[in-house]
């Protein structure tokens, strides 16, 4: 067993007939924010189930901190937080009182002390004496993360963790995870279906689609993989090309009507270049189109994310339907 | 182990959410509030001889009170049954077993919680009797055992209704297992009248029925008749065998979703 906080081999799960895992496989080292991006029903959470100990998988191995999750789910619940795509707390218990039953799941003691300094460090103190069901949906997310790092786990799964958050509190939650796991040392897996969050939080992501893990990299690595950024430069009247074409990073030139498309490694080094090579005075815009998450995601499945989310409704009708 | 933390924790979580909705409360005392007010009052104005030649007493107020307490009890394992398909419902369960605080803890939670909603009415019921002018003897052991029957009595029912909705997520399950099991307990008991004019076939059920065990130690106590002791004992079966059962569903069938 190597250092990594967590290791997934060849993982499947079924539920009947309908397979939510097929064959997965990836590591995260410590330390790191790693994402599993795709659509709804892709397996994301199916894979976190798995990983905290909520359910079997149907085969393959999972090495949390270097406990097995089948074999030693203890070991490894003792050693992880979670935070669900929905909130989930006590809204008749104030937060003290969630934080003291997390406690107690988690046999803490002195969790006095580090509930305070959670809910400092949370700006929640003010109104940790007040049920949580009166809290605004931000102060919520804060609190369950709060209660998650209760017990000061190696390792944090954050289940879609901005979904229905407003944009401004989705801003301040990206500032916290990446507080959180700068300053507690905490390694994190987060799923998410919106490609800019893969792409601002995590060191690397795994796009995911159907059960299987289609790439895995950091995101300059993926977006790049699609075949560079592009250039598109729009002109007043034709200009001699053949010195563009020459330049060592530049990938690809594709002129019409009125517009070059100049496909480059890096936009952002390559425009002097592209500048100095051809008669300037010619041209009235320059527009640069960089890959997103989303352009590797469409080339690898024809799709775009919106467009793949699996109908949950139908999904889990299935899974009921298989069960019996 | 980690277990009596856990359960000490989740425990007061239940304890917590009987004082914070307050409301859910009163409702539990309404049925049997309501039964002693309507009831009581109408019975009061019967012929004394006829209430004593039927119930063995002219206070009727006193002889339903036991029974009526006894079959509140019931209400506790509705309760319980309730509280964890909400727990379901909300995901709180999946948060309670992404711990490692083991399945007996939560099962323990609830019933402990289930009881103690059951007897917090106790007192307020004792309270409107004495109101409705029943004089209460002051018998300390008897009232002990009184409440301890209660309370075995209370374990049983919601390790029983927790059993039966363990791997419910629909809300209306509880309700309807009330609706199919509690007014035939208490109507197959001796909670409401005397075993003498059943049928023999009522008589069967109401001699094995639990709630007839609780309600003739309650009516020992109020109306002091004197009762065997066996039939504590007989509760104390009764809760140890429901709680085994609801142990072992607990065991193999508390699963997150």
């Amino acid at each position: 067993m190597n250092g990594n906080a967590i290791e997934v081999l060849d993982l499947v799960k079924r539920y009947g007939n309908v397979t939510a895992l097929a064959g997965v496989t990836f590591s995260v080292s410590r330390g790191e924010i790693f994402g599993l991006l795709g659509p709804n029903g892709a397996g994301k959470t199916t894979t976190i189930k798995i990983l905290t100990g909520l359910t079997p998988p149907t085969s393959g191995r999972a090495y949390v901190a270097g406990f097995d999750v089948v074999r030693q789910p203890n070991e490894v619940k003792r050693r992880v937080g979670w935070v669900s795509s929905e909130v989930i707390l006590d809204d008749d218990l104030n937060a003290w009182e969630n934080l003291e039953l997390q406690a107690r799941l988690q046999g803490v003691r002195n969790w006095r002390e580090r509930a305070t300094e959670l809910l400092k460090y949370f700006d929640l103190l003010q109104s940790a004496g007040r049920p949580v069901g009166g809290y605004s949906t931000g102060m919520r997310k804060k609190l369950e993360i709060a209660t998650a790092l209760l017990h000061s786990p190696e390792i944090l799964f954050l289940d879609e963790p901005t979904i229905g958050l407003d944009v401004n509190a989705r801003a301040m939650l990206w500032d916290l995870i990446r507080t959180v796991n700068r300053e507690f040392g905490v390694t994190i897996l987060l799923t998410t279906h919106y490609m800019e969050e893969a792409d601002a939080l995590c060191n690397r992501v795994a796009i995911i689609n159907l059960g299987k893990i289609m790439a895995l990299g950091s995101p300059a690595e993926l977006k790049s993989s699609v075949g560079g950024e592009v250039v598109e430069l729009e002109i007043e009247r034709p200009v001699d090309l053949s010195a563009l074409k020459r330049l060592p990073d530049v990938l690809d030139v594709a002129a019409s009507d009125g517009k070059i498309r100049i496909t480059v490694r890096k936009a952002d080094e390559t425009i002097p270049a592209i500048v100095k090579s051809l008669d300037f005075s010619a041209v009235k815009s320059l527009k640069v189109e960089k890959p997103t998450l989303d352009t590797v995601f469409m080339k690898l499945t024809g799709k775009r994310i919106e467009e793949s989310h699996v109908d949950y409704r139908r999904f889990y009708a299935m899974i009921r339907r298989s069960r019996r | 182990m980690s277990g009596l933390g856990a359960f000490w924790g989740l425990y007061k979580r239940e304890v917590v959410k009987i004082y914070r909705r307050a409301f859910a409360l009163v409702m539990t005392f309404m049925q049997p509030i309501i039964w002693i007010i309507f009831f009581g009052s109408s019975l009061n104005g019967m012929p004394r001889e006829y209430l004593v030649q039927f119930f063995g007493t002219p206070n009727y107020i006193g002889f339903v009170l036991p029974g009526q307490l006894a079959t509140s009890m019931l209400s506790t394992g509705t309760f319980s049954a309730m509280s964890i398909v909400w727990d379901r419902r909300f995901g709180f369960l999946k948060k309670i077993l992404v711990t490692p605080a083991p399945r007996e803890a939560v099962f323990f939670s609830k019933v402990a919680g289930a009881v103690t909603r059951g007897l917090v009415q106790v007192p307020v019921m004792l309270a409107a009797a004495l109101a409705f002018g029943v004089a209460l003897p002051l018998d300390p052991v008897g009232y002990l055992e009184w409440i301890a029957a209660l309370m075995l009595l209370g374990i049983g029912f919601s390790s029983i209704y927790l059993a039966v909705a363990m791997k419910s997520s629909d809300w209306q399950h509880p309700q309807l297992v009330a609706n199919v099991m509690n007014l035939p307990l208490m109507f197959t008991s001796t909670a409401l009248f005397p075993r003498t004019f059943y049928p023999a076939w009522m008589r069967a059920i109401a001699d094995v029925n639990p709630i007839t065990f609780a309600t003739e130690i309650g009516r020992g106590v109020v109306l002091n008749d004197p009762y065997t002791p066996t039939l504590l004992g007989y509760l104390a079966a009764f809760a140890a065998a429901s709680m085994a059962i609801g142990l072992l569903v607990a065991r193999r069938f508390m699963t997150a979703e």
